[in-house]
């Protein structure tokens, strides 16, 4: 059997939920539409350059054709000199020309591509925390990595040289009209089997490329993962699995690269005989009108030079077309980030007071499952409240609630009367902040980490800040200061000063209350301990609410909270929940002995 | 080698001397699709230059008025067409073949490699390296291998016109012949620059790239506390940048584009104006002169391959230099003599078996299919782990924690005396029996992205179900996390964990590497804080179902929380590496101080206390130290 059926493994296929929105067609067309505008000027300079640059490299067949005409005639005076001049000039002029078109396409790119980036990253900050928490970072961060880098060949290469090459193609068409019409009639000879050939191929290239190169990222991935988990790898004796892993992988994607050979081998065939039958079908045609005289020796070889000169510019077109299409779904993952409605919240909306107050609240993330179920809960001001149970019990989701990060199906939480759910979430975060177990460290220097928290910091407030969590010690050491570069490339730093960065960032931010989850979670015992002395500090006068994962947290609570199962089971002091001989109660004796 | 047979059963052995050396072998080794590529790329190209000559005499036979001799033109030209289509299709399947094959081959190579030398890799730098050979560098040089017989097939094609058009017109031939090598050469000179432009805007790219990753990651981070237009505002720049950047490349490569353009141009002219002066002398007809002029216009095609091949070999040039370095990595390159692991090392366990004899003669508990068992002792520390019993390690300093646990597997980083499990020195033992006999799971384990059935599908004994150890490590709502978080799968075992577990909290990523850990079953297992992650009530549950399932097995579980060593048979305090105390938890805590310092939470007086105490240490070390030294000076 002739001819290569598409592998049924596809890698380029999800495997986990999609949870940000694909841009419908209506959205992406509308960006596009509003790109085009706003780089209209670029694309008309780019177009009249480009003609220039095509009619001038039309001289040359077109003065040939004249003297081969006046040759072959047996004229007297052939001009040779002043022909040649002129060819010269042509050839100047073209040179100049095709390199403009060169710079000025790349420039259009380079300017189309920084919009369409800077644009997404505007938009992907301005998500709503609930949004980020939910759908988490990765299928984002695909977005921005993957997408992009397939969007900047279309934007820097495919859509300057498609409108080059069209226009390539136009111009030559119509210097065939101009020179000879009979010769441009015969062109067309060729073109029912070039149709035919590309709708089968283009069809079917982009998927199959996308998968290709999806098939190729994962064979490079699973090598990744074998280097990154090199101790585990060994420890567990998988290295016979990962080379085999790596196997079936490089298997996956030499099968979608032996499709899309398939396709090609179609459609290689197909330009070769286009290209061939437009050159032979001018010489034929144009010979037989020649022979009967209805036309010039001349005028054919112009035209015949010209139709080898539409080899180029085809070629352009079916070599970036595909792109193109490629393109067309990263851009609509782009642009589905913008479906996303920015929750504007209601600026009226502003608390009066401190306390925080949960009302019979219901909260589920999928209809008809609740994770939490009419709990109520009120929290006054400089209160520390901590929140112990076993894991998926809840007390997580409670924390995100009352940080107004989820607004509560049923039931209201108000820090100071006023709704949380209801404010926007640059004024809920000068209330209230989440402090979680991610501690990023941010590329860039020591200071950029920390003004993020307060942009208007003067250095001596952030060696303040640094000095408030212990952290003015090892941060003075560094030659550079706040100039260090820290974050992935620079200075590696601790889990713990990391931890102590993320803390610092609070005192600067200054919010009147903390949720705390897991803060200290990822750090070995010790650690943990010398920053809970840091975080003593901070937390000092603050509303806290802490999710506590070691018991010596919730015994220093005023209130302890026992979450299990979605609701509140023991509720009090250490010393009340102790003598009640509850849950809390057996784990207290175990854990103190 | 056909793309439908990859992968290679056994990608060889490389020659990894040299950057060079490598790529000669990799081209050695594909030969025959080496000689097809250029077969059919002789086809294609002389194809392609037979055109002109058919343009030339159709325009003579019109000339002339031969109806005949132009549809001989036309014959001519089919069968050009028919020779060029079919070599252009079959020179780009070989090519793409040859391309991919050593592309697939590379890949292979640097497989086996990782897994050979494992643990090695983490410790050093080269971890990155591997990874950016296999993402960068084998494009790169399966370009060159691959260019390598298309750039003979285009050469060969260009002597072989310019003799036949020296021979065939030679008054314009020799233009020609002495022009076109020039056009050939014209632009390399610029293509080092080019290309180091080229380079420089690709790491712009990917410090944007990285910056605008590295800010999404954070993101959750950014919109809690805020700094998102103090971030936007340096992605910016760095976008800027990147798009001057590539301006500034492109400048370069429009320069090289317009004398792409003016050279042929000029050949052109210099053959039009020749060629119409000999033309009228009768010398030469007009279908001659339309040759020529058509011959050099489709040359510059074949000539493109000169450019090609130079920058092919100047990217693939450090790409396999890279390589071969990465491929000629060894597990213990400072190693004394041969060691047993950078022979065997994990993942060949296939050819391990006959190397096995060779280090088989020591004892006799290494007979084949019979690991070593007993007790786990280290001479170093002291630390005494029973058989069959549930051992906790205290140790106040966490590095030093890491490093004992990392010894007790046997093979580690540091040489030192060897562990003795059952009396058999774990490091004479080979890397992969050793392994087989005790488990270390490190502080960080890695979870291997993949389906959940197989992510805990490891070597295993094969008598500890999935079921029971997902229970024992308490993964209920880890997995109604997956199964959530998955597309289509209501089955855990079928949800996908993404890349490190990375959709998931720290405390359950933990609790999936315990469960693997406990399925694998070994004779001694060795946990490094296993449970560090874990809220107080979960970990209650998993010291219990640790406990239960590992019954009768060696364990030892390095912690310092109370929950777990609560549920210890022995304790043992590891103070400045050496054992210092062992007994029971409850026992512990009430008579040792230094126990009670690192288990239970510290008062601020016991903190300052144990400051004086440390400090007090300090002191008596320091003039240790004099004191040496003055032994050394006398």
């Amino acid at each position: 059997m002739i001819g290569v059926a598409p592998p049924a493994y596809d890698p380029a296929a999800p495997t986990t939920a999609h949870t940000l929105p694909v841009g419908a067609p209506a959205t992406v067309r509308a960006y596009v539409a509003e790109l085009f505008r706003r780089h209209r000027r670029a694309f008309l300079l780019l177009i009249a350059v480009n003609t220039v640059a095509v009619v001038s490299s039309m001289a040359g067949p077109y003065l040939l054709g004249g003297l081969v005409e006046r040759v072959s005639d047996g004229a007297r005076e052939l001009h040779l000199g002043v022909t040649v001049a002129f060819f010269l000039l042509a050839l100047a002029v073209q040179a100049v020309f095709v390199r403009e078109v060169r710079l000025r396409g790349a420039i259009l790119g380079e300017r189309m591509l920084a919009d369409l980036r800077e644009d997404f990253l505007v938009r992907s900050v301005g998500l709503p925390p609930g949004v980020l928490e939910r759908a988490g970072t990765g299928d984002l961060l695909s977005r921005i990595t993957t997408d992009i880098d397939r969007l900047a060949n279309a934007m820097r290469e495919a859509v300057p040289q498609l409108a080059i090459g069209v226009v390539w193609v136009a111009l030559l068409l119509g210097g065939l009209v101009v020179t000879a019409p009979p010769l441009a009639a015969a062109v067309l000879l060729a073109l029912p089997l070039l149709v035919v050939g590309c709708r089968w191929y283009f069809r079917r290239a982009p998927a199959a490329y996308r998968s290709e190169s999806a098939g190729y990222a994962a064979v490079a991935a699973a090598l990744a993962e074998t280097v990154d988990a090199g101790r585990t790898v060994e420890a567990h004796r998988l290295g016979a699995r990962r080379v085999e892993l790596s196997e079936r992988r490089i298997k996956e994607w030499t099968a979608w690269e032996r499709y899309t050979l398939w396709l090609r081998s179609v459609l290689f065939p197909v330009i070769n005989v286009t290209h061939v039958t437009v050159l032979a079908s001018v010489l034929m045609v144009g010979g037989v009108f020649v022979l009967q005289g209805w036309l010039g020796v001349g005028q054919l070889t112009t035209g015949a030079l010209i139709a080898q000169m539409l080899v180029d510019p085809v070629g352009l077109i079916l070599r970036w077309y595909d792109e193109l299409q490629v393109a067309q779904v990263s851009l609509a993952r782009l642009v589905g980030v913008r479906d996303i409605e920015p929750d504007a919240g209601d600026p009226a909306t502003a608390p009066d007071g401190r306390d925080v107050h949960a009302d019979r609240v219901h909260f589920g993330y999928v209809e008809g499952v609740d994770v939490l179920r009419r709990v109520s809960l009120e929290v006054a001001p400089g209160t520390r409240l901590a929140l112990v149970g076993p894991s998926g019990a809840g007390k997580s989701t409670l924390g995100r609630l009352l940080a107004g990060i989820y607004a509560p199906r049923e039931g209201r939480i108000t820090l100071g009367g006023a709704e949380l759910s209801r404010m926007p979430a640059e004024r809920v975060r000068s209330h209230v902040a989440l402090v979680n177990q991610e501690h990023h460290v941010f590329v860039g220097s020591l200071r950029d980490n920390l003004l993020l928290a307060r942009p208007d910091a003067v250095d001596a407030e952030l060696w303040a800040a640094l000095g408030a969590v212990d952290a003015d010690g090892w941060a003075r050491a560094l030659e550079e200061g706040l100039d260090t570069d820290v974050g992935s490339g620079g200075l590696a730093l601790t889990p713990a000063q990391a931890q102590q960065i993320a803390l610092a960032r609070l005192v600067l931010a200054d919010p009147h209350t903390l949720v705390l989850d897991e803060a200290t979670s990822l750090l070995d015992p010790r650690a943990a301990r010398h920053l809970e002395r840091s975080l003593a500090r901070v937390l000092d006068g603050r509303t806290v609410v802490a999710i506590a994962h070691r018991l010596h947290t919730a015994h220093d609570a005023d209130v302890i909270a026992v979450v299990e199962n979605g609701r509140i089971s023991e509720l009090g002091s250490h010393g009340e929940l102790v003598a009640a001989d509850g849950a809390y109660a057996a784990l207290w004796r175990s854990w103190h002995g | 080698m056909q793309i439908q047979h990859l992968p290679y059963p056994d990608p060889g052995v490389p020659d990894a001397r040299s950057g060079p050396r490598f790529l000669w072998w990799l081209g050695r080794n594909q030969l025959r699709g080496q000689l097809v590529s250029l077969a059919w790329g002789l086809l294609h190209f002389g194809s392609v230059s037979t055109l002109p000559f058919c343009v030339g005499f159709a325009v003579q036979a019109v000339v002339e008025r031969s109806g005949a001799r132009l549809a001989l033109a036309g014959g001519l030209m089919a069968l050009a067409c028919v020779g060029n289509a079919v070599g252009d299709t079959f020179l780009h399947r070989a090519a793409v073949t040859n391309w991919i094959t050593a592309a697939a081959r590379v890949q292979q190579l640097l497989a086996r490699k990782a897994t050979q030398l494992g643990s090695a890799l983490t410790r050093r730098v080269a971890a990155g390296e591997v990874v950016a050979v296999s993402t960068g560098d084998v494009e790169k040089i399966g370009w060159f291998v691959e260019a390598v017989s298309r750039f003979t097939a285009a050469a060969v094609t260009i002597v072989l016109v310019c003799i036949g058009l020296v021979v065939y017109q030679p008054a314009l031939g020799v233009v020609v012949a002495v022009g076109l090598p020039v056009l050939a050469v014209a632009v390399l000179p610029l293509l080092p620059r080019a290309t180091r432009r080229a380079d420089f805007q690709r790491e712009k790219a990917g410090y944007a790239t990285e910056l605008a990753s590295d800010t999404v990651a954070g993101l959750r981070v950014l919109r809690g506390i805020g700094g998102e237009e103090l971030f936007l505002a340096r992605y910016r720049r760095a976008s800027q940048e990147v798009r001057h950047a590539a301006v500034r490349s492109a400048r370069m490569w429009s320069l090289i584009s317009a004398i792409q353009v003016l050279l042929p141009g000029l050949l052109l002219i210099a053959v039009v104006w020749y060629g119409v002066q000999l033309a009228r002398q009768g010398r030469i007809t007009v279908g001659e002169l339309v040759t020529v002029y058509s011959s050099v216009m489709i040359l510059t095609y074949p000539l493109r391959h000169f450019e090609e091949i130079a920058m092919a070999y100047s990217f693939s040039r450090p790409s396999a230099k890279r390589a071969a370095r990465v491929l000629s990595l060894e597990r213990f390159m400072d190693a004394e003599g041969a060691d047993g692991g950078s022979l065997g090392g994990a993942g060949e366990d296939a050819r391990a078996g006959s190397r096995e004899a060779t280090h088989a003669g020591s004892r006799e508990a290494t007979r084949v299919g019979e690991l070593p068992s007993g007790d786990l002792y280290d001479p170093a520390t002291g630390l005494l782990a029973p058989s069959g019993r549930l051992t906790a390690v205290v140790c106040g300093d966490p590095d030093a924690a890491g490093r004992l646990a990392e010894r007790l597997g046997g093979h580690p980083s540091e040489k030192g005396t060897s562990v003795l499990l059952g009396g058999v020195p774990l490091d004479e033992l080979p890397l992969d029996r050793a392994r087989a006999a005790v488990l270390v799971q490190d502080k960080d384990p890695v979870l291997l992205s993949g389906s959940l059935r197989e992510l805990l599908d490891v070597p295993a004994s094969g008598k500890v179900r999935a079921e029971a150890a997902l229970a024992a490590a308490q993964c209920e709502d880890v997995l109604a996390a997956l199964v959530q978080g998955s597309l289509d799968a209501d089955d855990p075992m079928d949800a996908r964990i993404t890349e490190r577990g990375r959709s998931l909290s720290g405390g359950q990523r933990q609790r999936l590497a315990l469960a693997r850990s406990l399925i694998t079953d070994p004779e001694v297992l060795v946990l490094d804080e296993p449970t560090s992650a874990v809220d107080s009530h979960t970990e209650a549950r998993i010291a219990e179902g640790l406990r239960e399932l590992r019954a009768g097995r060696t364990t030892v579980v390095f912690t310092s929380s109370p929950l777990l060593l609560d549920r210890a048979d022995r304790v043992v305090l590891v103070h400045e590496g050496e054992v210092a105390a062992v007994g029971v938890h409850r026992e512990l805590v009430h008579k040792e101080p230094r126990y009670r310092a690192v288990v239970t939470r510290e008062t601020e007086e016991e903190a300052a206390l144990s400051g004086v105490l440390n400090e007090f240490d300090v002191d008596e070390l320091d003039e240790l130290d004099e004191l040496d030294e003055i032994e050394e000076t006398a």
